[in-house]
């Protein structure tokens, strides 16, 4: 995993991009998004991390976890009659506004200490100016349309929410309230990056850049669907990477993302999806076959030569090319029907670079290597799986793919194709956990005193 | 004399030549001149349930004209407006012609759900069905891309050939589709899931008796195929080429409704399908028919640039399903003159026509199938002999085999 040593992905308190390369562009923020109410922001964006408390940073969270559950289990009934108050007054008074804000904030907090994204200990009350805290805006006066409905409108978020950060308190039977701060307040991405991050921040003494952006991505969507359940905003959470994170930048990887994918969608695509890819399905399965049976010999001849051939980085490029376009479409990420051959093109297309020399050690254990990879890839793929439903009912409703989901879908298909081609001996680049996208707007040649990939967890 | 005109040259002097293969083909083991006796439908089926069964199936006639002319309708306009969903493809010509190809029966899809929906309505009420709403339109969707394979491959073998020989691809690509066909008959039986062995000794041996009598080299394998959860209609088929070959019982067959020897009738029958060589027939049939349809094909999109642009394909669509919907009476014949050539040999190899008999009364009773269905519906439809034909034949059986004055219905 790569990492980019001192570069906030986040949005700072301090709107100057301290942290940003000489020189390099400012990413555009997303077309017609204003600040969001709700604002994950970093206030210590530092990646070292203190080996010793990384060891048992799990028992030290013990009463953080126990403290959250009771919250959690009280701020329940706070919000049932919360309810009835938004839907009498049409807005939030102060009090409750202070309330909900602290809650999130810790829930912030507390995910934030647990993922490796931050260093410090939280306080127990939410306290502003944590390593990864939240800025929240005075919630406005709400639609009492909206509000009746408010449960039922954030169910989406509330699907994608689970698959990140599943951070809305919601009982399930028989759960203790300890439980749910366990269970709700990280599950999905957060869950994975706080495993793999124990290891890393363990190993390295510092936190994988990629990694912390995801958890922090995860955080922030999470903070945003549980200010919406809690009125502290009438704002749609908005799964965006370019608008949670909007100055994030990533390094130039050998496998890209070069998203062009005109949001319009032919309803009769999206109805019948599923069926479509199946010749897909049977063609990449019949590929995917050959690929599996040659990679022993692929992976002896990179080791031997130090570099994989051209003809098979060719057939391998094409092989990976094909399953990120399959997937985008499949899970409506991308518009129009892709090819069979993994041919450039696509509007979410994933150009790969010709063959590098590769690190023969890396290429040694390079199975080994890729587990982290391939559990992240989980992760996106679970997010995937959300974003195709959300994005298959939101397509046959309006014929259009809401931009936030599509991009973090987008981010999701490169990651699965970095991972293969990772994995697949494409490249020894690792793949890049964060959900950024900014690939096109970030130079090349960027310094490398700011940007230095290892060959190793990011 | 234009290129078309001298196709067209090409298909009239090809006919005869497709006519005697259809002649030679057509042969039969049923005795030449064979009079089926006219039968009593009530007295045998039952007043009841003969116009129980002919008020059942005037539901589905009716629900087949209707569908028929909506999917052809809504084929029709795609035929005219699809090329503009090509936008949506950023595959290559193969590519999109796949797509078109699968969006077009898509579309025909949709437009049958209705009466998907409101056939299954009318077989719950009738008892004949006992599949959920949601279970049939979810499956029905997911069988879809099975089709959708089918379909790409077939775009995709057509579209290659075109793109590569031109006008004349219509000669290997029928050659092609019909060694698919082929392929599948031989591999069909491991396509099958749900069977178990038929554990049942005396059936068993009874299969091993007929098969001896019907001359079958090697043993055929008879499976038990669970469908009872689904339906309680009772059915059997056989499939299969050669050492792949095997016979399906549905488990509703053997669930008591039926006696022994009826169990023994239906076991018989299929098993003639094999001695017959029904299923090499029903590959020669198929590139009969492929031939023509092919060549159908290459002559009515050569305006839209031939069957190697994609444009053409949603014509071609609308082209192959008009066509095999005007040949149906022209399947159904064969298929029943095969229907009809197993059963003589089942009634040779059971010697017991009061089982045929029984089997057809307990079919219409299972079924709900119309004993004895009009002509047209029967020309339609009916890929079997109707009932009454099928007790018939027994009868005259009956009647050939007596020496003289002899009964004739010892196993």
């Amino acid at each position: 995993m790569e990492e980019i040593p001192g570069n906030p992905p986040l949005r700072q308190p301090n709107p100057a991009p301290a942290f940003t390369a000489p020189g390099a562009p400012e990413p555009p923020a997303p077309p017609g998004e204003d600040p969001r109410p709700i604002r994950l922001v970093i206030v210590d964006p530092a990646l070292e991390r203190s080996r010793l408390t990384v060891l048992v940073r799990l028992v030290l969270a013990i009463p953080l976890l126990v403290w959250l559950g009771l919250w959690t289990f009280v701020t329940l009934f706070v919000g049932i009659v919360t309810w009835f108050v938004v839907l009498f007054k049409a807005e939030l008074p102060a009090s409750l506004q202070d309330y909900f804000s602290s809650y999130v904030r810790f829930t912030a907090h507390v995910n934030a200490y647990l993922s490796f994204a931050a260093n410090r200990y939280p306080s127990f009350v939410g306290k502003p100016g944590y390593a990864i805290d939240v800025e929240i805006d005075p919630p406005p006066r709400h639609r009492r349309w909206t509000a009746a409905l408010r449960l039922v409108l954030a169910l989406p978020a509330l699907l994608l929410s689970t698959t990140l950060a599943g951070s809305v308190p919601l009982p399930s039977s028989g759960a203790s309230a300890t439980t749910w701060g366990l269970s709700l307040q990280g599950g999905g991405a957060l869950f994975v990056v706080g495993v793999l991050g124990w290891f890393v921040c363990l190993v390295r003494g510092r936190m994988a850049a990629g990694m912390r952006d995801l958890a922090a991505y995860a955080i922030g969507y999470g903070v945003q669907v549980t200010g919406y359940v809690f009125f502290l905003t009438d704002r749609y959470p908005s799964a965006d990477p370019r608008c949670l994170l909007p100055t994030l930048r990533i390094p130039h990887h050998p496998v890209r993302l070069e998203n062009g994918d005109d949001p319009r969608r032919s309803r009769l695509l999206v109805l019948l999806r599923l069926p479509l890819v199946f010749p897909h399905i049977v063609w990449l399965s019949l590929w995917s076959a050959i690929v599996y049976a040659i990679a022993p010999i692929v992976w002896l001849i990179v080791l031997i030569l130090g570099r994989l051939p051209r003809p098979l980085h060719r057939f391998l490029a094409a092989w990976a090319r094909a399953i990120g376009q399959l997937t985008a479409f499949a899970t409506l990420v991308g518009g129009p029907f892709p090819g069979f051959v993994g041919a450039s093109g696509y509007p979410v297309d994933l150009p790969i670079d010709p063959p590098a020399p590769q690190h023969r050690a890396v290429t040694a254990f390079r199975l080994l290597l890729a587990i982290p990879s391939w559990l992240l890839a989980s992760v996106y793929s679970s997010a995937l799986a959300a974003i195709a439903v959300l994005l298959w009912l939101a397509g046959l409703a309006t014929g259009k793919a809401p931009a936030g989901l599509q991009a973090l879908g987008a981010a999701g298909v490169r990651y699965l194709v970095q991972a293969l081609a990772y994995t697949f001996l494409l490249t020894d680049r690792y793949p890049y956990s964060s959900p950024g996208l900014d690939v096109r707007e970030q130079a090349r040649d960027e310094p490398s005193e700011l940007i230095q990939p290892s060959s190793f967890p990011a | 004399m234009t290129r078309t005109h001298r196709w067209l040259a090409v298909g009239v002097l090809l006919a005869p030549l497709w006519l005697l293969a259809a002649w030679l083909l057509g042969d039969t083991a049923v005795p030449d001149g064979l009079e089926l006796p006219p039968i009593d439908t009530d007295a045998v089926f039952g007043a009841g349930l003969v116009d129980d069964a002919a008020d059942y199936e005037v539901f589905l006639y009716v629900a087949w004209f209707l569908e028929q002319a909506v999917r052809l309708g809504v084929l029709l306009l795609y035929a005219r407006k699809g090329v503009r969903f090509a936008r949506e493809s950023a595959a290559g010509p193969i590519g999109t012609g796949v797509l078109l190809g699968m969006l077009g029966l898509g579309l025909a899809w949709l437009a049958g759900l209705p009466f998907t929906v409101a056939r299954l309505w009318w077989d719950r009420r009738h008892e004949v069905s006992d599949v959920g709403y949601v279970e049939a339109i979810v499956g029905d969707w997911l069988a879809l891309g099975a089709t959708f394979v089918s379909i790409s491959f077939a775009v995709l073998v057509v579209m290659f050939l075109a793109r590569l020989i031109g006008d004349f691809w219509w000669i290997p690509g029928a050659a092609v589709f019909t060694g698919i066909v082929a392929f599948f008959v031989v591999v069909s039986p491991y396509l099958t899931t749900g069977a178990d062995r038929l554990d049942d000794p005396a059936l068993n041996a009874s299969a091993e008796r007929y098969e001896e009598s019907q001359g079958v080299e090697g043993d055929i394998p008879v499976f038990v195929e669970e469908v009872s959860g689904e339906t309680s209609e009772a059915n059997a088929y056989a499939t299969g080429l050669g050492p792949t070959r095997r016979i399906y019982l549905w488990d509703t067959l053997l669930d008591g409704r039926f006696d022994d020897d009826a169990e023994e009738m239906v076991l018989a029958h299929e098993i003639a399908h094999h001695s017959g060589g029904h299923l090499v027939e029903t590959i020669w049939w198929f590139g009969l028919f492929a031939l023509p349809s092919s060549y159908l094909l290459m002559l009515v999109t050569r305006r839209r640039g031939g069957m190697g642009a994609p444009e053409a394909v949603p014509l071609a669509l609308f082209v192959t399903v008009t066509f095999y919907l005007a040949l149906t009476p022209v399947q159904n014949l064969v298929s029943r003159r095969m229907e009809a050539e197993a059963d003589w040999k089942a009634l040779e190899s059971t010697r017991d026509p009061d089982a045929m008999r029984r089997l057809m009364r307990g079919f219409a009773e299972t079924s709900l199938g119309n004993p004895s269905p009009p002509g047209w519906a029967k020309v339609l439809f009916d890929t079997h002999p109707p009932l009454a034909d099928r007790i018939s034949m027994a009868e005259a059986w009956r009647v050939r085999s007596e020496p003289a004055g002899g009964a004739a219905n010892a196993p």
